[in-house]
């Protein structure tokens, strides 16, 4: 021991005292002090010097590979699933504008057939109006519902995919939901929810921690547009239930919910419209009856 | 010059080989670089002192990485491992910074 020699302290305190000031391995010292002020070479000693670096330097290189063999694959897998994603994305979209072309061609061909002014035309381009296919203007109310800002919507750390269901978000499909039909109770002729046209067909539903609207996912805030006689909307929906509601959630949770009549909304045409299990029943089989 | 060359040499020799650590292993992984880090400045530190000794050096640093283990392995199955690896890393820690400040002194006299 070199630097607290003082046997006046208690052994607690000089065991610190030697933590504090005495850093090197007493080892060293004692080893100098019993070979004498000039020691002679021993045959061990490179040996020893060798094999304790390249252990020292294997250690380190180990812990050092260990380290960052697994941080850089997680960051592989991420990439790899962003890009993905973003190649299904692209994919969808080229799908979905060759999906608007070929309709806008299908379209030109019916007009083409069709005359313009006969009764099935005329009946053809109600049915399609009805169904949601072609895209609209009018007057009308837009809804807008927005997930409170702050602590209580942001998700909660943890592991990806253990956050429940709603435990983040306040807003779900069912609100979104409700909105929809009071307006379609209140006389909407058309609506759209974050600009996807809402057809007989729509589903809105949740998955995740997002609404989908016929499986398109939209997130907060979520504006909901409606076509229809604009003051008799805004009148019917500020007396609704659901409207009430939702003021009082306003108070109550923080989220957001306004509406307002606008004098001209434009929506989109829906994307699709199949039907799956309903047909029409031939001429032949009416005949047959 | 020596000991330069070996470390370099264990560098290269674990680059080559890409050991995998073995799960039950790899707690004890911080503890030993704690240890083999200590034991470079210590050693830097004799030489530069003149009181150097390869077999002081090569003990002590098997010893610490085994003891220091042996400590954590024993507070794993006591249920303080954690708390116990903290404790090897600030004291090991701390005479690291000692022996860099010794080392410093010695080569600019500062």
């Amino acid at each position: 021991m070199t630097a607290s020699g003082d046997k006046s302290q208690p052994d607690a305190v000089r065991l610190l005292v030697d933590l504090v000031n005495d850093h090197l391995d007493p080892g060293y010292a004692a080893a100098a002090e019993r070979r004498g002020p000039d020691p002679e070479q021993r045959w061990y000693d490179n040996v020893a010097v060798i094999i304790g670096c390249a252990l020292v330097g294997f250690v380190l290189i180990v812990a050092y590979i260990t380290t960052h063999r697994g941080a850089p694959e997680a960051a592989k897998v991420h990439d790899r699933l962003v890009d993905r994603v973003r190649s299904a994305q692209d994919t969808a979209n080229d799908l979905s504008n060759r999906v608007n072309e070929l309709q806008g061609r299908l379209d030109r061909a019916q007009a083409q057939v069709l005359s313009p002014t006969g009764d099935l035309a005329k009946s053809l381009d109600l049915a399609r109006l009805q169904a949601g296919l072609t895209a609209v203007s009018g007057p009308g109310v837009v809804v807008t519902l927005r997930e409170p800002s702050g602590p209580s919507s942001t998700p909660t750390t943890g592991r990806g995919g253990t956050t429940g269901i709603g435990s983040t978000n306040i807003l779900t499909d069912r609100d979104v939901r409700s909105v929809v039909n009071e307006l379609w109770h209140d006389g909407a002729e058309a609506i759209s929810v974050n600009d996807v046209r809402l057809t007989p067909t729509s589903a809105i539903r949740f998955a995740g921690e997002a609404v989908l609207v016929d499986f398109q996912p939209i997130t907060s805030p979520y504006h909901v547009a409606a076509i229809g006689d604009a003051d008799l909307l805004a009148t019917n929906f500020a007396q609704s239930a659901v409207a009430s509601r939702y003021q009082t959630l306003t108070g109550v949770e923080g989220i957001g919910f306004s509406f307002a009549d606008e004098s001209n909304l434009s929506l989109p045409a829906s994307q699709q419209v199949r039907v799956r299990y309903a047909t029409v029943p031939t001429q032949r089989k009416q005949g047959h009856r | 010059m020596i000991a330069a060359l070996a470390l370099a040499a264990g560098i290269v020799l674990g680059l080559i080989l890409r050991p995998t650590v073995p799960t039950w292993l790899e707690p004890y992984l911080p503890i030993a670089v704690v240890a083999a880090l200590d034991a470079v400045f210590g050693g830097l530190r004799a030489r530069l002192d003149g009181i150097f000794d390869a077999k002081v050096f090569v003990v002590s640093f098997i010893s610490n990485v085994t003891v220091a283990a042996l400590i954590v392995f024993l507070g794993d199955k006591l249920g303080v491992g954690s708390q116990l690896s903290t404790a090897v890393v600030v004291v090991l820690g701390i005479r690291i910074f000692g022996n860099a400040a010794a080392i410093r002194r010695h080569l600019f006299r500062a």
